[in-house]
């Protein structure tokens, strides 16, 4: 246990290499692509068993446990969101919001052998064809936590911080 | 109708034109000019729900909030009372709370310094030489302010008529959900997602207990996982026992009661997942009141003009404008029970409700359709469903099937009574 422990400490004091850094801005792009094209099943498949998809009401000291969250999925309630999405009656979302988003700011930390910590901030152009045709803007910070799996990185944490996520906000049928 | 009446001519909305029985016409939801009278006579005229005493527990707690299109603080006074105040300053009207929420002794307008305590009294000038007015009468405008049950209600307008007689049996709605506390008391501590719709703000009461929309703006919801509106709301039309109640003075609900087989449908849970709450609700309110609750959970229904009791989830619409408001909402926390049940609380209300909400999303965007459709030359809207098959009871409140328009015409009814009084 001990030895464990340093060993996870001498990994944590490690920088990612280049190439991990390569890999790990791959997947945020991947995911993001498969997010912003409404691909729900192909982005489900870079979800690992033990998911939470968390948006909380932005960057502050929201305790998940006590407090309102604008989406706190499991896994299983994030199968049911996804699933809803692809019943093709999800009428938030019909027709789907048109999506395109920037992501920079990227800072890796790695957290065991296999495991990573990942910031990055985002901002989301989305079309929302299902209402009334405007086009909303999303500013958001994200903490991914990924791990590595025999067939590539997998993720077991989204959180995304909505810069206004305690102001009112539109209708949010897709995933951020 | 047809005739134009000298009245007419001076008084720029006929209401009996735009609001009938059976139908509405659509100009309700897009004219501005009519948004500017709902202002005046609901939000400023009569009284309206700003929050819950449990938000502000300490003295010198307070949390900001918008009624109408004013700013408010609500807070804890040093003597335990519930204050609702405008947040401007009686100077030169700066606003006196900038955050959102906190505690403080005294509130100090940033601009020239004043400083008010928790009554609003002036307690202090910077350079007091120049300023010889009395003190006394630069006190920060009070909102007639009371509380039921913990709900905090107020309004503008001093000589407003008692919150009971406006409450009137609707009480018995918000004594329903304060009742599924073992101890009576609910707690709103979790914090308001605030979900903004591109539509007028009368849309959210009339959806809120529209009973007729689940089975086809919510068919996503029903095909991707159970839930207690399985039974209420989407069976065969004939099969449907729960109902759609006109509670009078605008109150409305959805009853969905009639069609629970079991203890706790309305938390999606089996009944033996919270043996020790049963119990405790049997204990305290007996056996028939305790089996009542545990079948019916808290109500779904609107108080009018601005409060849903979504059974475990407490809402609220702010108007923004004739085009957009916003519908606040957090779960509705119980005292006295274990955190367990109260999470399973919070989930679920995260689950429903909100821009994300597996249904909310969905209402969001039908909403916000009928806004754009409706914003030029709207036309008549038809809430006739079911006006003949609906029943007064001896209690003078109206029952209608569950897919029926009796709650629109319960809210439009009164709408009209308080726009032309």
């Amino acid at each position: 246990m001990t030895a464990q422990l340093r060993a996870d400490a001498a990994e944590t004091s490690l920088r990612p290499s280049i190439e991990e850094r390569r890999e790990i801005e791959d997947f945020l792009f991947l995911e993001a692509r498969l997010a912003d094209e409404s691909r729900y099943a192909d982005w489900e498949a870079l979800v690992d068993d033990d998911m939470m998809y968390w948006v909380p009401r932005g960057e502050g000291d929201y305790d998940m446990a006590t407090q309102m969250s604008i989406i706190a999925d499991n896994r299983s309630r994030l199968r049911t969101r996804l699933a809803q999405l692809m019943t093709g009656e999800r009428h938030a979302q019909l027709p789907v919001s048109l999506l395109r988003r920037v992501i920079g700011n990227i800072e890796i930390e790695k957290t065991a052998a296999d495991e990573y910590r990942v910031f990055s901030n985002f901002v989301a152009y989305e079309l929302r064809r299902a209402s009334n045709g405007q086009t909303v803007v999303w500013p958001c910070r994200v903490e991914h936590r990924l791990r590595r799996r025999p067939d590539g990185l997998r993720m077991f944490l989204k959180k995304v911080m909505i810069v206004h996520g305690d102001e009112a906000v539109g209708s949010l049928g897709f995933i951020l | 109708m047809t005739a134009t009446t000298a009245t007419a001519a001076s008084e720029p909305f006929d209401f009996d034109h735009l609001v009938q029985d059976e139908r509405v016409h659509g100009s309700v939801y897009s004219n501005e000019a009519l948004f500017e009278l709902e202002m005046q006579k609901i939000y400023y005229g009569g009284w309206v729900f700003v929050g819950h005493d449990s938000e502000v527990p300490k003295i010198g707690d307070y949390q900001r909030r918008t009624l109408g299109r004013e700013e408010v603080i609500f807070l804890r006074a040093r003597d335990n009372g519930i204050r609702v105040m405008s947040n401007r300053c009686s100077h030169r009207g700066n606003l006196l709370a900038i955050e959102k929420t906190g505690n403080t002794r005294y509130f100090t307008c940033q601009y020239h310094g004043w400083v008010f305590d928790l009554d609003g009294n002036l307690k202090d000038v910077p350079f007091p030489g120049g300023f010889t007015k009395d003190h006394d009468c630069m006190r920060v405008k009070q909102l007639k302010t009371e509380v039921y049950r913990g709900f905090v209600f107020a309004s503008f307008d001093p000589n407003v008529g008692p919150l009971d007689q406006h409450l009137g049996r609707g009480k018995e709605l918000i004594d329903r959900a304060c009742d599924m506390s073992p101890v009576g008391r609910v707690r709103l501590s979790a914090g308001w997602v605030k979900h903004r719709f591109a539509t007028n703000w009368k849309m959210l009461p009339e959806g809120d207990t529209d009973g007729y929309h689940v089975q086809y703006t919510h068919s996503s919801f029903a095909k991707v996982t159970r839930s207690h509106y399985d039974s209420g709301l989407l069976e065969q039309e004939e099969d449907l026992t729960s109902q759609t109640i006109d509670w009078g003075n605008g109150h409305t609900e959805l009853y969905l009661k009639p069609q629970y087989k079991q203890y706790m449908e309305w938390l999606g849970v089996k009944p033996d997942r919270f043996p020790d709450y049963i119990a405790k609700m049997k204990e305290v309110y007996g056996e028939e009141k305790g089996h009542y609750l545990l079948m019916a959970g808290a109500p779904h229904a609107v108080i009018f003009p601005n409060l849903f009791i979504g059974e475990m989830n407490i809402v609220f619409f702010q108007p923004v404008n004739a085009h957009e408001c916003i519908q606040w909402h957090t779960a509705l926390l119980l005292e006295g029970v274990s955190d367990q049940l109260n999470a399973r609380i919070l989930r679920n209300s995260e689950a429903a409700m909100g821009p994300a909400g597996l249904l909310l999303a969905d209402d969001g965007a039908i909403a916000e359709r009928t806004q754009h459709s409706l914003r030029d030359r709207a036309d008549w809207c038809d809430i006739s469903r079911g006006l003949d098959r609906q029943e007064t009871g001896p209690d003078g409140k109206i029952h209608g099937h569950v897919s029926d328009e009796c709650t629109n015409r319960a809210f439009w009814r009164e709408y009209k009574k308080v726009m032309t009084a």
